[in-house]
């Protein structure tokens, strides 16, 4: 019989576990994500969902289990190829955006094409499009400082979207910012990770924003308490 | 529920039909439970009854849906004392989800499952809610925001209380 092989998922986690230094943060996390899945990721203040996210970002390493990116297992393959992959793969949105301040815009958007070789041009170019693409193409000259939250907010999908990633990782994208922005902002992430079949994660203490989710994946003292469909 | 005040609210731009009267709450309140036909003649009749409307027109033979109502003044002074009047805060409440849970505890059935299953049912509410854009009248946008705020507001109880019970669980397991 001849048929294509299930593509693997997008992101995987198996067995993650993770201390701090007195404090286990995740105590066996187990996970699969799909492209084009939404997943929204809850729980109360310190279940460790905010770990699991820097787990599956490569922010952090986990000191048990495997974090797969595509079918691939990120800790086993070399610095370097690691790096590329992660820049490459995962697209990150933070509560704060946390753009350069003293670059532009369209600058911050490019840096990710920029530190993975692209030609400066070339990576304005695409940066250009993503801005346009989040709605805020006007403001492509100003610096994060003369922008609003939800401004700075959008610029921050932007960056996580401008490699074409396979997995997009947002902490609390809608936390700082009222619930209009919120929602604006929430309805950038979604259109723009739909746009590029990315599977889209969101850690949230957001009702509004987990009813988004095609997915509820609900954390407790690290680990999962229950798992919905929506 | 104030179905007879909104009834002489939804009299008051002018004579109307009963079905008018449904069509017209059903417009008010988007995304709620429409007005049942069998609610309006009820509400209408005893209306009637009180003084608060009047039939002005009626079909010889017709039934309810052939007669044409009318505020009164003194339906008038009643519809705008009501509109003044500001509603007393509920006190506890006991809607069906927290009948529910309360039943499951006590029963000994399994109650964080229910909560896990009501927050979803309660997710996709909104979900189905934020898809289909409120029509773009004077109120309709405001209906929206309340149901989606109140969903919102049940969540975050449902939240805690799924905490409190997990924390129950493991401290009497």
């Amino acid at each position: 019989m001849t048929g294509l092989m299930a593509a693997p998922p997008a992101l995987e986690l198996s067995g993650v576990k993770y201390s701090y230094r007195r404090n286990t943060a995740l105590r066996g996390v187990s996970l699969r994500i799909k492209s084009g899945e939404v997943v929204a990721i809850t729980g109360a203040s310190g279940c460790g969902k905010s770990t699991l996210l820097h787990c599956a970002a490569g922010i952090l390493s986990p000191h048990y289990g495997t974090v797969r990116l595509a079918g691939q297992d990120v800790a086993a393959l070399p610095e370097e190829e690691r790096a590329r992959l992660r820049r490459t793969k995962v697209g990150i949105v933070l509560q704060f955006g946390q753009l350069v301040p003293d670059l532009s815009l369209l600058d911050n958007v490019a840096l990710p094409l920029l530190l993975d070789g692209h030609e400066r041009a070339e990576a304005q170019e695409t940066a250009r499009g993503w801005l346009e693409q989040v709605g805020i193409a006007d403001e492509a000259e100003a610096v994060p400082a003369e922008l609003s939250g939800g401004q700075t907010q959008r610029a921050a999908v932007a960056r996580a979207l401008v490699t074409g990633p396979s997995v997009v990782l947002a902490d609390e994208p809608t936390g700082s910012l009222d619930s209009r922005a919120g929602q604006e902002l929430l309805d950038v992430l979604l259109k723009s990770a739909r746009y590029r079949g990315a599977a889209l994660v969101m850690v949230t203490h957001d009702n509004l924003v987990a009813a988004s989710a095609d997915r509820e994946i609900r954390l407790r003292d690290g680990v999962i308490q229950h798992e919905v469909v929506l | 529920m104030a179905t007879a005040e909104l009834v002489l609210g939804l009299l008051s731009a002018g004579p109307a039909h009963g079905y008018d009267v449904k069509r017209g709450h059903d417009t008010w309140f988007p995304d709620s439970r429409p007005l049942a036909f069998g609610q309006v003649y009820t509400t209408l009749g005893r209306l009637e009854r009180d003084g608060l409307v009047e039939v002005v027109d009626k079909t010889a033979g017709g039934g309810p849906d052939r007669t044409v109502y009318a505020l009164t003044s003194k339906g008038r002074d009643h519809l705008s004392d009501w509109l003044s009047d500001p509603v007393p805060p509920a006190w506890g409440s006991a809607d069906e989800v927290l009948r529910k849970l309360v039943a499951a505890i006590r029963t000994g059935g399994d109650a964080a499952a229910f909560l896990a299953r009501q927050r979803a049912s309660h997710l996709r509410r909104i979900r189905e809610l934020r898809e289909t854009p409120a029509e773009d009248d004077p109120t309709s946008p405001l209906v929206r925001e309340y149901i989606v705020a109140h969903l919102d507001a049940d969540l975050r109880w449902l939240d805690s209380a799924l905490e409190h019970i997990s924390d129950q669980r493991e401290a009497h397991p």
